[in-house]
């Protein structure tokens, strides 16, 4: 298990860039690298020498968060001014324009199945879904106030929601709040159903196991990275190491590691076994805003890719093998 | 059967005597003696009888008959036996003088001694055997040169004279000369080869002290052959015997020594001698009985120098160090000269030590060092005392000294090592790794104290691996090893109990039940601490967690390890956690500062800013206002005090200023070192708007903070960043909060990022300002305040893009965009203002929205004209480009022809497109005046605004600055309170707020004036910033959370950092010198003899 540095693009963007994603390969083309950055632009790479596809504007305020629509025909960007654009990969047309005021938007992730866009609703408290048929705001899941005597200031803007993420069968939504709890959701019944703790920091990003169903990541703030069962409300395993905020999380496909990114500059390669890390790569010189794992590609791509991306505006690939 | 014959006078018969059936009553015999008028030879033979039948009473009466008067008179003739018997008497009074303790009596017998011998002297001077006498008799009172100068006058008369020649040598004995001595001894020998063994006792203690050890023992055994029952002979053999320092020599010696004291009781050296074996034995009491003893029967100094030094040792052994001291200076009182007998010095200097009187002990350690000049002991005893007495460079020298003397005294390494641990840690490393591999060559073990000097040393050099290897080494096995390997399996638990996981130590109960032994001895507690306190420096904080953890599970007194738990869960913000282990610590001790001052942080933490306050008092209070922590944070509280009451309460605000001012200044003066009580200073300056002062303490502070891992004061570049902003240094404030901000926070402090924006903005650097909000928003997206700022600092791009003179239809495009942004931006502020508390109010979001959307219908025209103007740009050029072309066709066709004309004709071309230009000019300044009344309006205003920005800014420069200043200073205080916190999290908020309300206020101004004719927004707005000051019941919930957040993390993260650490430090290090002290005591101790 390693990480090997393919490839690295210095000013891939002309600013800090904040997000990354992979599109899956199509049956025309082979999975794309989604980008965005604050300087309010979406960028496509071709892996895996990282050529520039196509660069897509029309953000304002600075790209916060992108996510590919499983089929790998439709993608979207969320920007700082609460928009959702979402787009046709290939042509760069515009599909829909997401906002639901005065809901702001930070993290996207499409479903499993691909029908559902899930964003987290910052402020308000909640996870939007939007249908990715009609692009209609089917549902909004609120996450319960705990019932305390000061509902209004602190614990107000403790619940905003940070990140999402689906289970791998699409009936399971987990959020993660700028207070670190983690709140675990029913989406076919749209019903809320518990918090999970440990956190008391930010958690910036969540992800689910592929293999494992009921397993959980977290990545916060306080420089740890949980493992839970999300069903069974515990925590498996604590990783720490990072010396700063981890700010992504990703697991890998075959779902024996995980990658994480962190402010401390270095992505982290980790042993879900030993649940340790076993690489560490230090060629970032800025905060690791993202890392992806590539999707197992219908195209006979075997080989495994990570792709991270940093404030010092440069994205990078490695193969993982 | 001895008998004597007195011859009865005028006859020829004899009585006689039966000398071993004397009678009982002297009276027989003297009626006898005097009736016969015996030979007064007679008399003084039976006086001898007596006096060996011991009989001395009896022995006394005849020889005080035998030289009274009335013999005086009747033998007057008779003048050697007079003066024999008075010269017996003479000499038995000598003697009794010799061993009375009582000093009167003592005197007294020594001049009835000096009346017999005077009264001898008077029958006849010359007789020798008086000289000899009187020689002794004044041996006996210790005038050693008038006995010399007695015996010599015997000697000049019959130099082989033995009684005279014994009493010469004893006096050069005593003087000294040995060999001299030896001689006499010799000569009385050869003269008198059957004298008594005592002779041959001289001989031998001169050959002793002559160091001819093997003729000095066969001298001795020599004597005790003659006289099996010599005491001196025995105890010197046995000294001899002692000193082989074999076991079979010290048995040997041990049992004369017994048999010395079977035979005389009363042998004061024996006595000593023996005391001292018991003191090695331990057996104190036998110690204490022995030296009494030998002190009751002795007079003599040294000897009794040596008892009392015997008594000092064995109390100060047994730790009574005062009985100790009192006996030690008992001891040196005894002797003359230090050269005679040093130990009690050396005794004395330890206990003075042990008192801490520093100057005496160094006194005495300083006699020691003159008669031992080479002693490491003492040597390093003294580097000790130069310490303390706080001339380190003189105590490292003793201590360097020391090492030079013996490389090879591993022990001095250690204790040079920890004298340079505060002054010089690279050569303290160096010497404790000397003292370590001393220590491995020679086969010992290395002690774990010096391995975990070694091991902090190294972590304070940041050499963390080097330091993690020392004290795994140092700790060697155990069960810690599975944990710091992460071998033993992370256990699963519910994640609502997660919150608790750090309280828990269930764990090691499970691990016990399970048939793991869980052990941790006491010596190793220290180096797992600073092991655990290591991997939270890893980024291992769970590790780190569950060591500490065990220690607890082991030791739950362990305060230390309870607040580092503390800490680790306060930086993780789990301040609930965090306060209960605080707690736990103060169930411990609840005077524990460090707990005190953790559990203010926390309270302000948690806005309990009263609670704090007392918390914080307590906490001075529990150390005598000595803890600097304490009062630091004292000084933070009031500071922060100060400037919440900015407008509220001038008086106050000067009030709570002083007295942060005050105790800074305090802790300085208690340790002018103090990095965080000068860094308080400097704020106070320069929130007092002394910048020149505070930025040279500030530089200073961050010159003096670099360098160590364990002080690190991201504050003081902010505070120095501040002071270059406040004097308009903005390139240089930039600088400053970037280098902070990556140097420190891994560039994730939004809070920091606020005021570089915050210095772009003052900078006019619009897109900067914009930027840079956006990653702070982007790292702190619930802070709405951050967007609240952006959307300011767009509308304030537009409305000075508006204002230009020139500008593109792409300029104005972009700024329309932005102003679009800004409306989206206030609105979706205002939408989400009810729903949340942000600390702001919809009307002033309002009046920004409506601010501008007025600005943007304003730039429509200025788009329109724009793209006008750039349209007929395009057509003049069009135009111009024809014309050129035409010209061209011209000029080809009639080239030669009319060149001169041509050229006219250009001119005039060119005269018509001036014109032309004019007239466009001319539309334009018509579209600039002819704009409908309203947007003429606000276009003035915006005029007005603009032009009067520069004055304005000028005019409220002082003003704002001060605002500045205040949030500046607040960063600083903060700062200075984070001194060593990593997450200003909180200040963020705190300085948010401020921020805002300068950034809020200054466009607030502008909006007022702008909008004058529109009195409600103006009252909005300043309702707003009423509120924002004066109204406590709204607003001080928000401020003080805002306040007590920052405050908290500062000092907390001070807490694990600077106070946390260097008790843990100290500690270490106290335990290692505490560990050296011990073996020093012994050492001094066995030095003895």
């Amino acid at each position: 298990m390693k990480l090997a540095g393919l490839k690295s693009v210095e000013n891939a963007h002309d600013e800090s860039v904040w997000a990354a994603t992979w599109v899956p390969a199509t049956d025309t083309r082979g999975a794309l690298l989604l980008t965005g950055s604050l300087d309010e632009t979406v960028k496509l790479w071709r892996s895996d020498e990282l050529v520039p596809e196509r660069t897509n504007t029309g953000h304002c305020l600075g790209v916060a968060s992108v996510a590919a629509h499983p089929s790998g025909l439709i993608a979207a960007s969320a920007s700082l001014d609460s928009f959702v654009r979402v787009f046709d990969v290939d042509t760069n047309a515009t599909i829909a324009t997401l906002e639901a005021p005065p809901s702001e938007v930070w993290q996207l992730r499409f479903n499993p199945q691909g029908s559902t866009l899930a964003v987290a609703g910052g402020g308000s408290a909640s996870i939007k879904l939007w249908d990715t048929a009609t692009w209609d705001l089917v549902a909004t899941l609120p996450i319960p106030r705990p019932e305390g005597p000061k509902p209004s200031d602190k614990s107000g803007s403790k619940k905003f929601v940070l990140s999402v993420a689906w289970s791998p069968d699409g009936k399971r939504l987990a959020c993660g709040s700028m207070d670190g709890t983690i709140s675990i959701f029913d989406v076919a019944r749209g019903k809320f159903l518990h918090h999970l703790e440990g956190h008391f920091m930010p958690v910036r990003s969540l992800v689910y196991s592929p293999i494992e169903p009921r397993l959980l990541f977290s990545a916060s703030d306080d420089t740890r990275v949980h493992m839970y069962d999300a069903e069974g409300k515990s925590l498996v395993g604590v990783m720490s190491g990072h010396a700063s905020w981890v700010l992504s999380v990703d697991v890998s496909p075959d779902g024996a590691a995980i990658a994480t990114g962190s402010s401390d500059t270095t992505v982290r390669l980790w042993d879900l076994s030993m649940r340790a890390a076993v690489q560490t790569m230090s060629n970032h010189t800025d905060l690791v805003w993202g890392v992806a794992f590539r999707p197992p590609g219908a195209s006979g791509v075997r080989a495994g890719r990570l792709a991270s991306v940093s404030d010092d505006k440069s994205i990078s690939l490695y193969d993982y093998s | 059967m001895a008998c004597l014959y007195i011859p009865v006078q005028n006859s020829e018969e004899e009585v006689r005597v039966a000398l071993d059936q004397l009678p009982r009553d002297a009276a027989d015999i003297l009626d006898i003696l005097k009736a016969e008028q015996a030979p007064l030879d007679l008399w003084l033979i039976i006086a001898r009888e007596y006096f060996k039948q011991g009989k001395v009473e009896q022995f006394r009466q005849i020889l005080e008959e035998g030289s009274g008067p009335e013999i005086d008179e009747y033998y007057s003739d008779v003048r050697y036996e007079r003066i024999a018997i008075l010269n017996a008497l003479g000499a038995y009074y000598s003697y009794l003088g010799k061993i009375e303790t009582k000093q009167r009596e003592k005197e007294e017998h020594f001049i009835l001694a000096t009346q017999y011998y005077n009264k001898a002297s008077r029958i006849d001077m010359h007789e020798p055997s008086t000289w000899v006498g009187k020689g002794q008799l004044l041996l006996a009172k210790g005038d050693v040169e008038q006995a010399s100068a007695a015996f010599k006058i015997v000697l000049d008369g019959d130099r082989d004279n033995v009684p005279a020649l014994l009493g010469q040598a004893c006096v050069e004995f005593n003087r000294g000369r040995y060999s001299e001595s030896l001689e006499l001894y010799k000569r009385a020998l050869q003269v008198h080869p059957d004298c008594p063994a005592a002779v041959r006792l001289g001989i031998g203690l001169c050959r002793y002290k002559l160091g001819q050890f093997d003729k000095a023992r066969q001298a001795f055994e020599r004597v005790l052959q003659l006289d099996p029952e010599n005491v001196e002979a025995l105890v010197a053999l046995a000294i001899m015997d002692l000193h082989t320092n074999e076991a079979a020599g010290i048995r040997k010696g041990m049992q004369k020594m017994q048999r010395a004291f079977e035979i005389y009781p009363y042998f004061a050296m024996a006595l000593n001698y023996l005391a001292n074996h018991f003191f090695f034995t331990g057996q104190h009491f036998l110690v204490e009985q022995l030296t009494e003893t030998a002190l009751a029967v002795t007079n003599h100094g040294p000897t009794k120098s040596h008892s009392y030094y015997n008594l000092a040792r064995s109390y100060h052994s047994k730790g009574d160090y005062e009985k100790a001291g009192l006996y030690y200076m008992a001891s040196a009182k005894e002797i003359n000269s230090p050269y005679e007998f040093i130990f009690p010095y050396y005794g004395l200097g330890q206990v003075q030590l042990k008192f801490r009187d520093f100057k005496s002990a160094q006194s005495n350690f300083e006699k020691v060092l003159e008669v031992y000049p080479d002693n490491c002991e003492t040597l390093k005893a003294l580097g000790h005392i130069y310490v303390q007495l706080g001339q380190t460079e003189k105590g490292q020298e003793f201590m360097r000294k020391a090492t030079k003397i013996d490389p090879r005294d591993s022990q001095a390494f250690l204790e040079l090592g920890e004298l340079l641990i505060s002054s010089d840690s690279g050569a303290a490393l160096d010497a404790f790794k000397t003292a370590r591999g001393l220590l491995k060559k020679g086969g010992q073990e290395v002690p774990i104290e010096l391995l975990n000097n070694i091991g902090v040393l190294h972590f304070e050099r940041g050499e963390f691996e080097f330091a993690e290897q020392t004290f795994k080494e140092g700790l060697g096995d155990g069960i810690w090893l599975a944990f710091i390997e992460g071998r033993e399996n992370f256990q699963e638990i519910a994640a609502s109990e997660s919150i608790l996981q750090y309280k828990d130590v269930q764990f090691f109960q499970q691990l016990q039940d399970s048939g793991r032994q869980v052990k941790l001895p006491w010596n190793k507690v220290t180096t797992l601490f600073n092991l655990a306190r290591l991997q939270e420096q890893l980024h291992n904080p769970e590790t780190a967690s569950i060591l500490y953890r065990l220690i607890l599970f082991k030791y739950p007194d362990y305060v230390d390890a309870y607040l580092r738990l503390a800490a680790i869960a306060k930086a993780r913000n789990n301040v609930q956690l965090s306060i209960e282990l605080v707690h736990d610590a103060l169930k411990v001790n609840d005077k524990c500062p460090n707990a005190l001052s953790m559990l203010g942080e926390l309270e302000l933490k948690n806005d309990d800013w009263v609670k704090a306050k007392e918390t914080f008092r307590a906490a001075s209070d529990a150390t005598d206002g000595k803890d600097s922590y304490a009062t630091l944070s004292l000084g933070n509280w009031n500071y922060f005090a100060a400037i919440r009451n900015e407008k509220r309460n001038p008086k106050l605000e000067a009030t709570h200023l002083e007295k942060a001012k005050e105790l800074y200044t305090r802790v300085l003066l208690q340790h002018p070192a103090n990095l965080y009580a000068a860094n308080g200073a400097g704020v106070v300056l320069a929130e007092k708007g002394h910048f020149d002062v505070s930025k040279d303490i500030f530089a200073q502070v961050q010159e003096a903070a670099s360098g160590n891992i364990f002080v690190q004061m991201p504050d003081v570049w902010i505070n120095l960043a501040h002071v270059y902003f406040a004097q308009g240094n903005f390139a240089l404030a930039v600088k400053m909060y970037q280098n902070c901000l990556r140097k420190f926070y891994y560039n994730t402090d939004s809070q920091i990022l606020l005021y570089l924006a915050r210095t772009h903005y003052e900078a006019e650097q619009w897109q900067d300002c914009k930027k840079t909000l956006l990653r702070a928003i982007h790292l702190a997206p619930s802070n709405y305040t951050l967007r609240f700022d952006a959307g300011v600092t767009m509308q304030k791009f537009s409305a000075s893009t508006l204002q230009k003179e020139k500008k593109t239809a792409d300029e104005v495009r972009s700024t329309i965009a932005e102003l679009e942004n800004a409306v989206r931006l206030f609105s979706h502020l205002s939408a989400a203002s009810n729903l949340h508390f942000h600390g702001f109010d919809e009307k002033k979001i309002d009046t920004h929205v409506e601010y501008c959307k007025n600005v943007l219908d304003a730039a429509k025209p200025h788009l329109e004209a724009a793209m006008r103007e750039e349209q007929q740009i395009r057509q003049r050029q069009e135009v111009a480009r024809q014309v050129a072309l035409a010209e061209e066709a011209r000029r080809k066709a009639e080239e030669q022809r009319k060149f001169q004309l041509e050229r006219r004709k250009q001119e005039d071309e060119l005269k018509r497109v001036r014109l032309q230009e004019e007239h466009f000019q001319r539309i334009k300044e018509q579209w600039k005046s002819s704009t409908p009344a309203s947007k003429r309006r606000e276009r003035s205003e915006i005029d007005d605004e603009e032009g009067g920005n520069g004055e304005k800014r000028r005019r409220k420069g002082g003003k704002r600055r001060k605002k500045d200043k205040s949030s500046k200073s607040r960063y600083e205080t903060e700062e200075v309170e984070a001194e060593m916190m990593d997450d200003q999290e909180d200040p963020e908020d705190e300085d948010a707020n401020l921020n805002y309300r300068d950034l809020a206020s200054q466009n607030d101004q502008d909006d007022a004036e702008e909008n004058a004719h529109d009195p409600l927004a103006a009252a909005g707005l300043e309702d707003s910033d009423a509120e924002d000051e004066a109204v406590p019941s709204t607003n001080t919930g928000r401020r003080k959370q805002a306040w007590s957040e920052s405050d908290d993390d500062e000092p907390l993260e001070r807490q694990p950092f600077s106070r946390e650490n260097s008790p843990e430090l100290q500690e270490s290090d106290e335990e290692v010198r505490e560990d050296g002290h011990k073996p020093n005591g012994n050492a001094a101790a066995e030095d003895e003899d």
